[in-house]
């Protein structure tokens, strides 16, 4: 109702007849878009991180915007945590008027709920500037876009360069699983932690489960078993366990009690040879010094089975919405349009916060090094997934898959009793 | 209440003819203050836990109203027989509640007792139990990631770093014990000053003349002092239960909504917010409601039954 308005030309007279009939609350607002030309007013801006570094790239995307267009930009902050777990009610009561936010499955529900602006009229002015397949995460399950992209991230094996000279060893002659295992060998001959992991979040692990899983049974299977077209039961999943378990010997353990960035920190101490996470933590390499960031590497995880050789990736897209209740539709979307279109971009990238974007138009001639090397790894990629807590039902993912990969984590043994567990609790789902 | 009404007619009648010396006025002011309390309790309570009720029989993500679908039990059958961590919650919680009552509980109450009678430098004891009540149990909970965490102040005074700190929250041998001792430390304090106010107001004469009777310090405590506190024991009992089955926020703050020490509170909220909405959690407060209420209108029944007599 809003775009209509704001759209034509209104008759005040008629406004103002509403205004008698329908009650001043809501003529009032109706009055003040049909004055808004488009993206006049303040605008919120609600930012899912309170991290260094992520707070200076979002801070120059809204510094440029105001810079440009002379509007009035609130940035409010909230950690990603509670950001997550408010986001329902945040959405519902009185949110920000646009919000950083992630594609997929995690973006559509919220799309299918009403509680995000149609933005297809932004995709029809920026949508150039990206690959189709950002199209396709930006859309919601009607067929519209809800979504601008900002960045994403390849999860990998990473590692440090110097660390690994002086081991002796070199991680791109890693190619399968053998030769990681080799690899981790010899780390552990040296009396290193093969491979950092962490698990006390909850969702951590979800990225090696993701990995070991497209490796083994392949992209397909790993999407019909998140969509539940598959049953958890299954010896294929049995045997992502069993792949696991060989690499629990060379791992930490005390996988339960470190975040994800507890097990940065050892690789950033030179504790342990490997580090399984998502590239984003390579900022957190560069609050440190920029020699610890030209240290990180990444290689993508080894190929298992040759059939599906290392044709899948979990690469994340970050992004921003414009949330339905917020106060200044237009506003957020004005905003969120200059966050998509390149001169946002650009705007972040000159914070100099390291970013793979995802507009066409960053040049990767300008990437550092690690920031090439990502794309390579994608680029090996036939298969993309986002990660499992956005590609499956989030009743699923947070409060089942969560606790249950704790619990093998706690006794791996019971593999077997862990996923029959996570299949009846599957089947126990309220229909969607 | 009823009953108490009930074996005392004459009163009822009494005070039936005293309301009637209530004047228009009194009536509005009484109306105004009787209530608009109890439309806020009735609006803010009673509604949303009804609603909440209802709500554990449905399926709903919680967004649109109109998406509300009758599941009849589905949600309490999801959560008995498809869900371990109910189980390993439950059992957490039935530890909490162990710990509480056998251990935290008394020693709060010996502290008071030892308090009262004046020990050298109770004054100084009585602050510094006390002192952790004033924090609220987030900031307990903070205050204890620091020390505990891997990266924290003892591993670090052990000398360890991250790859081979004492995982005191990972560990599920001994994190349940350390998150007893970290809730101890604030209950006991509570419960010290609870009783130590009940204390002090038991007649001294009481005491002295069990003294004189020969009585011995535990023989008075159980025979006069105890007995005598019986209004200060019951709520001790009903805030031991009521603490330990809602224990939340300690347990958020260290492990956040992940599984990492379920606890009923915890699953409350990892099934009901965030982006996993779903009636499961209303069906878990339920039967959170239902543990925390039962035990203690049983007993307050009991109580109030040998008053009667």
């Amino acid at each position: 109702m809003l775009n209509k308005i704001a759209g034509h030309e209104v008759d005040r007279r008629l406004v103002l007849k509403g205004a008698a009939a329908g009650g001043l609350g809501i003529a009032g607002a109706t009055m003040l878009a049909g004055c808004a030309p488009g993206s006049s007013g303040p605008i919120s801006f609600g930012a899912r991180t309170v991290d260094e570094s992520p707070t200076i790239q979002l801070q120059g995307l809204v510094d440029a915007y105001v810079a440009k267009t002379g509007n009035e930009v609130s940035y409010n902050a909230t950690e990603s945590n509670a950001f997550q777990n408010n986001l329902s009610q945040y959405l519902q009561g009185t949110p920000d008027d646009c919000f950083q936010w992630m594609a997929g499955f995690r973006m559509q529900f919220f799309a299918e709920q009403g509680l995000l602006v149609d933005i297809s009229d932004v995709w029809d002015e920026i949508g150039d500037q990206y690959d189709e397949s950002y199209k396709i995460a930006s859309t919601g399950l009607d067929g519209k876009q809800y979504f601008v992209p900002q960045s994403w991230y390849p999860w990998g094996l990473h590692f440090r360069k110097s660390m690994m000279a002086e081991i002796g060893l070199n991680p791109d002659d890693i190619y399968n699983w053998d030769d990681f295992m080799a690899a981790l060998e010899e780390l552990k001959g040296q009396g290193l932690i093969g491979l950092a992991a962490a698990d006390k979040g909850g969702w951590e692990a979800m990225g090696t489960f993701d990995i070991l899983n497209a490796r083994i049974n392949g992209y397909q299977f790993h999407v019909d078993l998140l969509g539940g077209r598959e049953k958890w039961t299954d010896d294929r999943v049995k045997e992502v366990f069993r792949h696991w378990e060989m690499l629990l010997p060379y791992q930490n353990t005390n996988v339960l009690d470190l975040e994800w960035d507890g097990a940065m920190q050892l690789l950033l101490q030179k504790q342990a040879g490997f580090f399984m996470n998502g590239s984003w933590f390579g900022a957190n390499f560069l609050e440190q010094s920029q020699e610890d960031y030209d240290d990180l590497w990444i290689v993508p995880f080894p190929e298992i089975n040759p059939d599906h050789g290392r044709d899948t990736i979990d690469a994340p897209i970050d992004g921003f919405c414009v949330a339905k209740n917020g106060s200044n539709n237009e506003g957020g979307k004005d905003l969120i349009k200059f966050a998509g279109d390149m001169e946002g971009v650009q705007a972040m990238l000159d914070t100099g916060i390291p970013m793979t974007s995802a507009n066409k138009g960053q040049d990767t001639s300008t990437y550092d090094a690690f920031q090439t090397q990502q794309l390579a790894v994608m680029g090996e990629a036939k298969y993309i997934t986002q990660f499992l807590d956005r590609d499956t039902r989030p009743d699923f993912a947070g409060p089942v898959v969560g606790p249950a990969l704790q619990s093998w984590f706690k006794d791996p043994t019971s593999t077997d009793s862990i996923l029959e567990s996570l299949q009846s609790q599957w089947d126990a789902l309220p229909p969607l | 209440m009823s009953k108490v009404e009930a074996a005392a007619p004459p009163r009822v009648i009494s005070s039936q003819k005293r309301r009637r010396f209530f004047s228009r006025n009194d009536k509005f002011t009484l109306g105004i203050f009787i209530g608009i309390p109890t439309l806020l309790h009735v609006g803010l309570v009673w509604f949303p836990a009804l609603a909440t009720i209802y709500l554990s029989f449905t399926y709903w993500t919680g967004i649109n109203p109109e998406d509300i679908v009758w599941a009849g039990l589905a949600n309490y059958e999801n959560i008995f027989f498809n869900t371990p961590i109910f189980w390993e919650a439950l059992r957490v919680n039935a530890i909490w509640l162990g710990w509480f009552f056998l251990i935290a509980t008394p020693l709060g109450v010996l502290l008071a007792y030892q308090i009262d009678r004046e020990i050298r430098g109770h004054k100084f004891y009585q602050s510094a139990y006390y002192l952790p009540v004033v924090l609220s149990l987030a900031v307990t909970g903070i205050i204890w990631n620091f020390l505990l965490r891997p990266d924290g102040f003892v591993n670090g005074l052990l000398g360890r770093d991250i790859t081979n700190a004492i995982s005191f929250f990972g560990d599920d041998r001994y994190n349940i014990w350390v998150i007893m001792i970290m809730a101890s430390w604030r209950h006991i304090g509570y419960i010290m000053l609870l009783y130590l106010a009940g204390l002090k107001a038991v007649d001294a004469a009481l005491r002295e003349a069990a003294t004189i009777d020969g009585a011995t310090e535990w023989q008075t405590f159980r025979k006069v002092v105890f007995p005598a506190m019986r209004p200060v024991n019951i709520i001790v009992l009903v805030i031991t239960i009521i603490e330990s089955l809602r224990a939340f926020d300690m347990v958020y703050i260290i492990y956040g909504s992940s599984g990492g020490l379920p606890i009923l509170g915890v699953l409350v909220f990892n099934n009901i917010a965030g982006e996993g909405a779903s009636m499961k959690g209303a069906a878990y407060a339920v039967i959170l409601f239902l543990l925390s209420i039962v035990p203690i209108i049983a007993y307050l029944n009991q109580q109030f039954k040998e008053d009667a007599k």
